[in-house]
C-alpha cells in the first residue's frame, strides 16, 4: 500500500518538476523529508494526546502515569545501561529463534511446494500453528525445559516456522516456469537452475515470512521470558509487575516496542527491499 | 491491485510444472491391483498423509515425555481429559469440570470481542476515511498492535483487581487494534478509479455504499474479526490465568500450580482445539466468502499464504 502511494506521488512530481534539473531534485527530496517530519510529529503528538486524555479523563494519574513521568523512567533505564544489558540477551534469543525457523521452515516449505504428499502431510500443522495461543508455548517451555535459555529460542522458532514454510511454498509457486523451461532447453545444469532461478525467487518470500512473523514472535518471546527466564526484557516486566510498579512496567515495554519498531523499519524493511529489488525492476 | 495482464502472465507461468525440469520425480500413482496396491494407494493419499502427520506428532510428544519425566505422555493426558470432560473423579474430592469453566469463559470472551469489534470498526472507518486522523492516530494504533497481551493482563489486574472486568478489558484491549487496523485497510482499499467513476456518472449514495464500499470493506472486516478472535482467545486465557477464579485459563493454571502437569497439558489440548475448530470451521470460511470477489484468481497456495500472513501484517 505504502509503496503504491509512493510511486504514484513520485510519478506526479517528475511531471510537475520542469524547472532546472538540480532544483527540482532538491525540492523533491526536501519535500519528502518535510512530509516525513510532519508525519512523525503528528504521529507522536497524536499518541501523546491519546495517552494524556486517558490519564486525565479516564484512568487517573496513579493508574496510568502521564507521558512525562514514564519518559523520565525510560531515560533512567537507558542511562544506567540496564536496558542494553537486558536487551542484548532478548535480541540474541530472537535471532537464534529465527535461525531455527529458517532451518526448519525451508525444507518444510520446499516439500510443501513441490510434492503433493508432503503438502497434505504438513497442511494441518502449518495452517493451525498461527492460531495456537502464545501462552501455550510459554508455559509448555517452562514445564519441559524449566527456566532456561532454550525456552524463548524454541518459542520464537516454533511460532515463526509456519510463516517461513508457507511463504517458501508460495515462492516456489510463483517461480517463472518459462525461465525453468528455457534453462532446461539451453541445457543448464540443475544446480545452476537452483542457484540462478529458484533461490532468487524464493529467498524474498522466505524473508517476508520472517518479517511478517517478527511482531508475533517477539510477543511470544516476551511471554516466555515472563514465565520462565532469569534475564531479558520480559523478565524485567515481570519483576516490575511483582513490585507493583506501573511506571516501571510501562517504561520497559515502551522502550522495547520503540526499539522493535525501529529495527523493523530500518533494518528488516530495507533488507527486504534489497532482496526484492529484482522484482521491483521487473515491475518497473 | 494486479491488472488483467498481470494475472494472465501469472497463470501462464504456472501452467507448466517445474517438477520435470528440476528432476523431481512426479508423484507416481500405484497402478498395481489387488489388496497390496489398495493399501499403498491409501497410504499415499492425502488422507493417508494427514494421518501420518498426526501419528508423527504423537510420536514426538511421546519422545518428549520420555526425555522429560515431568511432561506427561499422550495416554496420561487423554485419560485425564476423559475424566475431566465426563465429570468423573480425579481421586479424592476433586471432580472433573469442563462445562462450568467454558460457561465462565465464553461470556467474558464474547463481550470482549464484541466491544473490540464495535470500537474497532468505528475507529477504523474514521482513520481510513480521513488523512488527518490517519496521520494523528496511525502510530498510536501501531504501538497498540505491538503491545503484548501480557501487559494488559498485568495492568488490568493492577487497575481493577481480580474479577470479570479485568479479563474482559484485557480481551478488548488486546483484540481492538487488530479489528481497527483491518477495517482501516478495507476503507483504504476501495478502488480510487471506481470512486471517481461513480462521482463522474452520478451514482447514488445508496448504490455506491451497496456495490462499492460495502463489498470492499466486508472482507477486511471478517479478517479483522478472525484475528480479533484469535488474539482475544490468547488474551482471555492470560487474563484468567492472572485475574480469575474460574474459567478455562484459571483451570489450566489450577492444575499447573498443583504440579499436575497432565491436567495442565490436557487443558492446553482443549483450548487449542477450541480455537482451531472455531477458526477453520467458521472464521476462515466467512473470510473466504467475503473475499471471493477479490481472490478468485489466486491459486490455493497463494490463498492459504494470504490467510496465514494476514493476521500479522498489521498496518
Amino acid at each position: 500500500m505504502a509503496a503504491g502511494d509512493g510511486s504514484v506521488r513520485g510519478a506526479g512530481s517528475t511531471i510537475v518538476g520542469h524547472g532546472p534539473r538540480g532544483t527540482a531534485h532538491l525540492s523533491l527530496a526536501a519535500r519528502r523529508r518535510v512530509r516525513g517530519l510532519v508525519g512523525f510529529v503528528l504521529g507522536v503528538g497524536g499518541f501523546l494526546l491519546v495517552w494524556t486524555l486517558l490519564t486525565e479523563l479516564v484512568v487517573g494519574e496513579f493508574l496510568l502515569p502521564p507521558p512525562l513521568e514514564i519518559g523520565g523512567e525510560m531515560w533512567a533505564v537507558v542511562r544506567t545501561g540496564e536496558f542494553f544489558r537486558q536487551f542484548v540477551p532478548t535480541i540474541e534469543r530472537l535471532a537464534y529463534g529465527f535461525g531455527l525457523a529458517l532451518l526448519i521452515g525451508f525444507p518444510v516449505g520446499y516439500l510443501t511446494g513441490t510434492s503433493r504428499y508432503w503438502r497434505a502431510f504438513f497442511h494441518d500443522m502449518v495452517m493451525v500453528a498461527g492460531s495456537i495461543p502464545g501462552i501455550t508455548y510459554a508455559v509448555m517451555a517452562l514445564v519441559v525445559l524449566g527456566i532456561s535459555e532454550l525456552g524463548p529460542v524454541l518459542s520464537v522458532g516454533l511460532v515463526s516456522m509456519p510463516y517461513v514454510a508457507i511463504n517458501v511454498a508460495e515462492g516456489l509457486d510463483s517461480v517463472d516456469r518459462r525461465l525453468v523451461q528455457m534453462s532446461d532447453a539451453f541445457g543448464r545444469s540443475r544446480s545452476a537452475v537452483v542457484r540462478h532461478v529458484l533461490v532468487p525467487s524464493v529467498a524474498p518470500f522466505a524473508f517476508a515470512g520472517v518479517r511478517l512473523s517478527f511482531a508475533l514472535a517477539w510477543k511470544v518471546e516476551q511471554l516466555t521470558e515472563v514465565f520462565g527466564s532469569s534475564k531479558g526484557v520480559g523478565f524485567q516486566i515481570r519483576k516490575e509487575f511483582e513490585d507493583f510498579s506501573i511506571p516501571g512496567m510501562l517504561a520497559w515495554v515502551l522502550l522495547f516496542i520503540v526499539f522493535m519498531i525501529l529495527l523493523e523499519r530500518f533494518v528488516l524493511v530495507r533488507l527486504e527491499r534489497y532482496l526484492f529489488r529484482w522484482r521491483l525492476e521487473e515491475q518497473g | 491491485m494486479s491488472g488483467g495482464a498481470g494475472a494472465r502472465r501469472a497463470s501462464e507461468r504456472r501452467r507448466a510444472s517445474i517438477a520435470p525440469a528440476m528432476g523431481i520425480a512426479l508423484e507416481r500413482r500405484d497402478v498395481r491391483g489387488g489388496a497390496l496396491g489398495a493399501v499403498r494407494r491409501a497410504v499415499a493419499s492425502d488422507l493417508g498423509a494427514r494421518i501420518a502427520s498426526y501419528l508423527l506428532l504423537l510420536l514426538l510428544w511421546q519422545l518428549v515425555a520420555l526425555y522429560e519425566d515431568r511432561f506427561p505422555d499422550p495416554a496420561e493426558v487423554f485419560g485425564f481429559l476423559w475424566i475431566e470432560v465426563s465429570a468423573g473423579s480425579h481421586g479424592g474430592v476433586v471432580r472433573g469440570q469442563f462445562l462450568e469453566h467454558f460457561a465462565a469463559t465464553l461470556p467474558r470472551f464474547g463481550l470482549g470481542i464484541a466491544i473490540s469489534m464495535a470500537l474497532g470498526i468505528a475507529t477504523g472507518v474514521v482513520i481510513g476515511a480521513s488523512r488527518m486522523a490517519e496521520a494523528l492516530f496511525k502510530d498510536t494504533l501501531l504501538v497498540l498492535l505491538a503491545l503484548p497481551a501480557i501487559i494488559w493482563a498485568f495492568l488490568t489486574q493492577m487497575w481493577l483487581g481480580l474479577g470479570d472486568d479485568a479479563v474482559v478489558i484485557t480481551t478488548f484491549l488486546s483484540a481492538f487494534p487488530f479489528a481497527a487496523v483491518n477495517v482501516v485497510q478495507g476503507v483504504q482499499a476501495i478502488p480510487r478509479d471506481l470512486r471517481r467513476m461513480s462521482t463522474a456518472y452520478g451514482v447514488s449514495a445508496y448504490r455506491r455504499f451497496r456495490h462499492l464500499q460495502l463489498p470492499a470493506v466486508t472482507g477486511y472486516m471478517f479478517a479483522g474479526l478472525r484475528f480479533a478472535v484469535i488474539i482475544g482467545w490468547n488474551a482471555v486465557l492470560l487474563g484468567e490465568w492472572f485475574s480469575a477464579s474460574e474459567g478455562v485459563g484459571w483451570r489450566s493454571r489450577y492444575w499447573y500450580d498443583a504440579n499436575r502437569y497432565k491436567g495442565f497439558v490436557g487443558w492446553v489440548v482443549i483450548f487449542i482445539l477450541f480455537i482451531v475448530l472455531l477458526d477453520r470451521l467458521v472464521l476462515v470460511r466467512l473470510q473466504r466468502r467475503a473475499f471471493r470477489w477479490r481472490d478468485a484468481q489466486l491459486s490455493e497456495v497463494e490463498r492459504e499464504a494470504e490467510e496465514v500472513d494476514l493476521g500479522v501484517t498489521g498496518a
